[in-house]
C-alpha cells in the first residue's frame, strides 16, 4: 500500500459535503500569502463600487460572494452556537458586517480569511451571551425542534438508525464543547470551516505551529472522549 | 527521527493535515507508511476518524441549512443590505405647533399674573384660616363634639353594629383580594391574616 494511496481514504470529506465549498485540496487560495483568490479580487471590486458609490452595483455584485460563502458559513456557526435561528442570525449579520466595512478591506488578506474572522467573532460574543443568558435561564444543548428537522431530513429511513445518528451527533457535540476555548476555535475553524493551518493562524492570530498543537490536542482529546484509536 | 521505530501520533497528524491542505507529504514519512503496516493502519484510522467527525458536522448543519433556508437567507441579507449606506430617516417633531405656543402673545406675562395671584391665594388661606381657628375654636370644638355625640357605638343597638362590622368587614374581603382572575386560585390556597387572627 503506498502512501500515496493510503491517504486518498480520507478524502471523502470533500465529496460527502455539499459540494458548494470547494475542497481543501482544490481550494484557489490555501494560504493567506498566496496568489489572490476570486473571492478576493471580487471583494476588492466591491470596495471599489462602494468607494464610488455605486451601492446597488456593489450589492449585487455581494450576492455573489454570499452565495459562495453561506454554506460554509452556517456551517461553523451551527457548530458554534448549536441553535438554527441563532446560527442564521450570525451569518447574516456577519455578512452585513463584512459589507458595511468592505471599505476598510485590505487584500492583504484572503476575502475568506477576513469574512471567517468576523463570523467567528460575531459567534463567540453571541456564545458568551448566552452563558451569561443560562446563568439564569434554563437552556438546551440543541433545540428540540432542530433535532427534529435533521432527522426528518435524514437520508436514511430506518428509525434505528436516525436514532444512532442523533446520539452520535449529540456525543460529537459534547465532546467538542469539552474542549478548551482556543483548541475548539481551531478544530471548528479547521474542521467545519474547511481552512488550513495557515490561514487559521490567520484568522486566530496565533502561531501556525501553536494551532497544529492546538489541533492535534484536540483530535486527540475528541479521539479519547468519543472513544477513536489511538 | 528513527524511522525504524512506528511513527508518533504527532507525525501521523502533520501527514494528515498536509494531506488535507493539498500540500506534499514529507517523503521519508510517506516511504515510512508504504513499509510499516502498524503506521500505515493507524494512519487510515486518525483519518477515517477526523474524516467522520467532518461529515457529521457538515451532515448535521446541511440537514438543518436547507436550500430554500439559505435562499432565504440571502433574501434577508439582500433587504438588510438595503439599509447600509442609506441615511437614516429623522421623524420630524412637530415643531410648528411648539414655536405657535413660545411665540404666542403674551406668552411671558402670563405666568407671572398667574405666579403673583397663586401667592396672593395661598397667603389669604393661610392668614383667614390661622384667624378662624383662634377666634372660634372652644365653639368648633364644642359643636363637633356635640355633633358626635349621638353618633358614637354606645347609642346604637347592638344588630346595627354588627352588621356595620360585617359590612366593613367584607369590604376589607373584596380590597384584599386580587383583581386579577389568574391570581384567584393563588389567592384561595393562600392563609390570610383575617383567617389566622380568628382562630
Amino acid at each position: 500500500m503506498s502512501a500515496d494511496n493510503k491517504p486518498a481514504t480520507g478524502n471523502a470529506r470533500g465529496t460527502a459535503s455539499d459540494g458548494g465549498t470547494a475542497s481543501p485540496a482544490r481550494r484557489p487560495n490555501a494560504s493567506p500569502s498566496g496568489p489572490v483568490s476570486e473571492d478576493t479580487r471580487l471583494a476588492v471590486e466591491i470596495r471599489g463600487l462602494v468607494d464610488k458609490g455605486d451601492l446597488d452595483q456593489a450589492r449585487e455584485r455581494f450576492g455573489e460572494l454570499v452565495a459562495r460563502h453561506q454554506r460554509r458559513a452556517s456551517r461553523i456557526a451551527y457548530q458554534y452556537l448549536r441553535d438554527l435561528s441563532e446560527a442564521d442570525e450570525a451569518v447574516q449579520d456577519a455578512f452585513v458586517k463584512v459589507f458595511s466595512h468592505i471599505s476598510s478591506y485590505r487584500e492583504a488578506w484572503p476575502f475568506e480569511v477576513w469574512f471567517t474572522k468576523i463570523l467567528v467573532n460575531g459567534c463567540l460574543d453571541r456564545r458568551k451571551a448566552r452563558m451569561r443568558r443560562e446563568r439564569w435561564l434554563v437552556g438546551g444543548e440543541v433545540s428540540r425542534s432542530d433535532e427534529a428537522r435533521v432527522s426528518a431530513a435524514s437520508t436514511s429511513a430506518n428509525p434505528e438508525q436516525q436514532l444512532l445518528a442523533r446520539e452520535r451527533r449529540a456525543r460529537i457535540a459534547a465532546a467538542v464543547d469539552r474542549l478548551d476555548g482556543r483548541q475548539r476555535t481551531v478544530f471548528m475553524l479547521s474542521q467545519y470551516g474547511e481552512r488550513t493551518p495557515r490561514e487559521i493562524s490567520a484568522i486566530t492570530g496565533l502561531n501556525e505551529s501553536t494551532v497544529r498543537v492546538h489541533l492535534f490536542r484536540a483530535a486527540r482529546k475528541l479521539r479519547g472522549i468519543l472513544g477513536g484509536k489511538s | 527521527m528513527n524511522f525504524l521505530a512506528h511513527l508518533p501520533e504527532e507525525r501521523l497528524f502533520d501527514c494528515y493535515l498536509a494531506q488535507r491542505g493539498g500540500e506534499a507529504i514529507d517523503p521519508r514519512i510517506a516511504d515510512h507508511l508504504t513499509d510499516c503496516e502498524t503506521c500505515a493502519e493507524r494512519y487510515v484510522d486518525l483519518t477515517r476518524f477526523m474524516d467522520d467527525l467532518c461529515e457529521d458536522g457538515a451532515c448535521e448543519a446541511d440537514a438543518l441549512f436547507t436550500p430554500e433556508r439559505l435562499r432565504t437567507q440571502q433574501q434577508q441579507i439582500a433587504r438588510r443590505l438595503e439599509q447600509v449606506g442609506r441615511r437614516a430617516r429623522v421623524i420630524s417633531f412637530p415643531g410648528q405647533l411648539v414655536r405657535r405656543t413660545m411665540t404666542a402673545p403674551g406668552s411671558h406675562s402670563a405666568p407671572r399674573w398667574v405666579a403673583a395671584a397663586a401667592a396672593a391665594g395661598l397667603f389669604v388661606g393661610v392668614a383667614v384660616g390661622a384667624g378662624y381657628r383662634f377666634g372660634s375654636r372652644p365653639v368648633g370644638l364644642e359643636q363637633t363634639l356635640a355633633r358626635q355625640a349621638p353618633l358614637s357605638p354606645r347609642g346604637l343597638n347592638p344588630a346595627q353594629l354588627s352588621a356595620d362590622d360585617a359590612f366593613l368587614s367584607d369590604l376589607e374581603v373584596a380590597l384584599e383580594r386580587p383583581h386579577t382572575r389568574e391570581l384567584m386560585a393563588f389567592d384561595a390556597l393562600t392563609p390570610h391574616v383575617r383567617e389566622v387572627t380568628a382562630r
